[in-house]
């Protein structure tokens, strides 16, 4: 058990090495996606506090506005999963041929560049906010580790689900050639539903509704409220982690069963 | 003059040295761009028109092939519109404006921000977009040994029609908005129209340009576009619905509120004659340092490996 808990150990290692060093390597690239996911959220966030001004908008004034977008970029970054835009290519160009090969699922690999990833993307916007936050109060979060610790929790969930429906859309490119047009409608309606352009409570109740039995507020809504203090209620917290397991446990299947079926069907094409 | 359709080659297509047979064109030094000598500006917007529509027809050749992408991509234009109006409509729902702005004023800008990136994704984007991959690979080479302006050839020598379908939907829900304002426009707004959208679309080119320019510095950089793309977002509303610092940087230092507020103030009645005016300028402005940045781009490049 130890043993091969070591060996596992090991293998994630060298992946999240590899994954690392491609990064370093790309790292003007990805400063530059990294600013195109902050402008939609700092934008939006401009627009908002336009339209707070002095007062409140359901609940919400400038201050509480600036955290919860502030929040969104953090937690975005935390989530962010670029892998269907990867696999759609390993399937269509045959780069997946040797990775089949390999005594390991690919998805390891996938994970372990994720985490690489994420290592960066998070400390550098977490530590822009923290530079931000001395000079401008606004996005100041009260210091409080039992929700700091919640948060966390709440965002690796996040972060899996996240992962799972861009895998998943990025397998779906073994019946079809437009598994990266499917990933653009769910990017257009996550805009919505897992509250980019505003929190979840300021769209129509019935939207909101809808969206709370759907994936989407737990990829992102989710871990940013608790973040921010505005879900602060036991019961609220507690469902919400159920969704994230119900739905984490959803999108496992969804996983297996594309990959099983999938891989049938595959015909290694290139080479 | 004889039209030409070719195999759609790729950029390999070094044996075809010249495409608009029949236009008065003396034999172009080699490795140069061609300075028709003693032509005057008509034969060279003539020759230029007729290599632009060589370049096209035989883009257009090429993508008739894949005709079912012309469904999809018009569903995707639907879908994204369809997008940007409910986007508005969850900001309206807490306010009466933005900036001073109604709902289908937003609206009618919105379809000014959708027809613009329709042109960037049909023209900009696949052309002066690959200039990075050009510079790395050293292919720069072989468009810059062809008999026209480098510039011109590096950014015109593509064109993906279905995004086009951007352009129409997109000034087709500005007119739907009108019609929803009390305010139709007069011939005078429309000319007025007109001219701060061409100078939007010359603001938008300069902006690719200038920031493709740089890939002459920065070889390892291969999605300089998405910068574009993180300041465009800032397009899809008003300037004036956001807050004062940020405004000044739309205005003046990064000029998108020229794109996208400008040509929809004009249609909607806001604008005078001094906006156009302004935005004309800044639009020749923006080509000429282009323009230059460019020139000082190309003076830098040192050919494949060097």
């Amino acid at each position: 058990m130890t043993a091969s808990l070591r060996a596992w150990a090991r293998r994630y290692g060298a992946l999240i090495r590899a994954g690392w060093l491609v990064d370093v390597q790309y790292r003007a690239a990805i400063v530059i996606w990294l600013i195109l996911g902050v402008a939609q959220p700092a934008i939006t966030l401009a627009v908002w506090w336009s339209v707070a001004g002095g007062g409140e908008v359901g609940g919400f004034g400038q201050a509480d506005f600036a955290r919860y977008f502030f929040a969104v970029m953090l937690i975005d970054q935390a989530t962010l999963a670029w892998d269907i835009w990867y696999i759609d290519r390993w399937i269509r160009e045959g780069e997946l041929n040797f990775r089949l090969a390999r005594p390991m699922n690919p998805l390891h690999e996938a994970i372990a560049d994720n985490l690489a990833y994420k290592g960066k993307s998070v400390v550098l916007i977490a530590l822009v906010w923290f530079l931000i936050a001395v000079f401008w109060p606004a996005v100041r979060l009260p210091f409080d580790p039992g929700r700091l610790a919640l948060a966390a929790i709440a965002t690796t969930l996040a972060a899996a689900i996240r992962f799972l429906t861009s895998y998943v859309n990025g397998l779906l490119a073994f019946w079809t050639t437009r598994a990266t047009a499917i990933a653009e409608l769910h990017w257009g309606v996550s805009l919505f539903l897992a509250g980019r352009i505003a929190p979840l409570s300021l769209l129509p109740p019935a939207v909101a509704s809808v969206a709370g039995v759907l994936w989407f507020p737990y990829m992102l809504a989710f871990p940013v409220e608790i973040l921010t203090g505005t879900l602060t209620d036991a019961d609220a917290i507690l469902s919400g982690f159920g969704w994230q397991l119900v739905w984490l446990a959803a999108w496992t299947c969804a996983y297996l069963f594309v990959w099983t079926r999938g891989r049938r069907r595959y015909g290694a094409v290139g080479g | 003059m004889e039209r030409w359709v070719g195999r759609p080659a790729g950029d390999a297509g070094a044996d075809r040295r010249q495409s608009g047979d029949g236009a008065p064109t003396p034999t172009p030094a080699p490795a140069r761009p061609a300075r028709p000598e003693g032509a005057g500006w008509p034969a060279r917007l003539r020759r230029a028109l007729g290599v632009l529509r060589a370049f096209w027809a035989a883009n257009l050749a090429e993508e008739l092939e894949y005709r079912a992408n012309f469904l999809a991509s018009l569903f995707a234009t639907i879908f994204w519109l369809g997008m940007a109006v409910l986007t508005a409509a969850v900001f309206f729902r807490q306010t009466e404006e933005l900036g001073g702005w109604g709902f289908w004023e937003v609206v009618a800008l919105l379809g000014v921000f959708n027809a613009i990136g329709g042109i960037v994704d049909a023209v900009l984007r696949p052309n002066i977009g690959r200039i990075v991959d050009l510079v790395r690979r050293g292919t720069l080479d072989l468009i810059l040994s062809k008999p026209v302006d480098a510039q011109f050839h590096v950014s015109f020598r593509r064109l993906v029609v279905w995004r086009l379908a951007d352009v129409a939907f997109g000034l087709a829900l500005s007119v739907f908005a009108l019609t929803r304002i009390d305010r139709a426009p007069g011939v005078d707004a429309v000319v007025a129209f007109l001219l701060t959208l061409a100078a939007a679309f010359a603001i938008v080119y300069a902006l690719w340009l200038g920031l493709m320019s740089f890939a002459f510095w920065f070889v390892d950089v291969e999605n300089l576009g998405i910068l574009f793309d993180a300041l465009y977002e800032a397009g899809r509303f008003p300037v004036s619905a956001y807050p004062a610092p940020i405004r000044f940087v739309l205005v003046y230092l990064v000029p998108i509120a020229w794109i996208t507020t400008v040509p929809a103030a004009t249609l909607t009645g806001r604008g005078g004659w001094a906006t156009s005016l302004a935005a004309a300028f800044v639009a020749v402005a923006a080509l000429v340092l282009s323009r230059l940045l460019w020139r000082a781009a190309l003076r830098r490049y040192t050919s494949a490996g060097g």
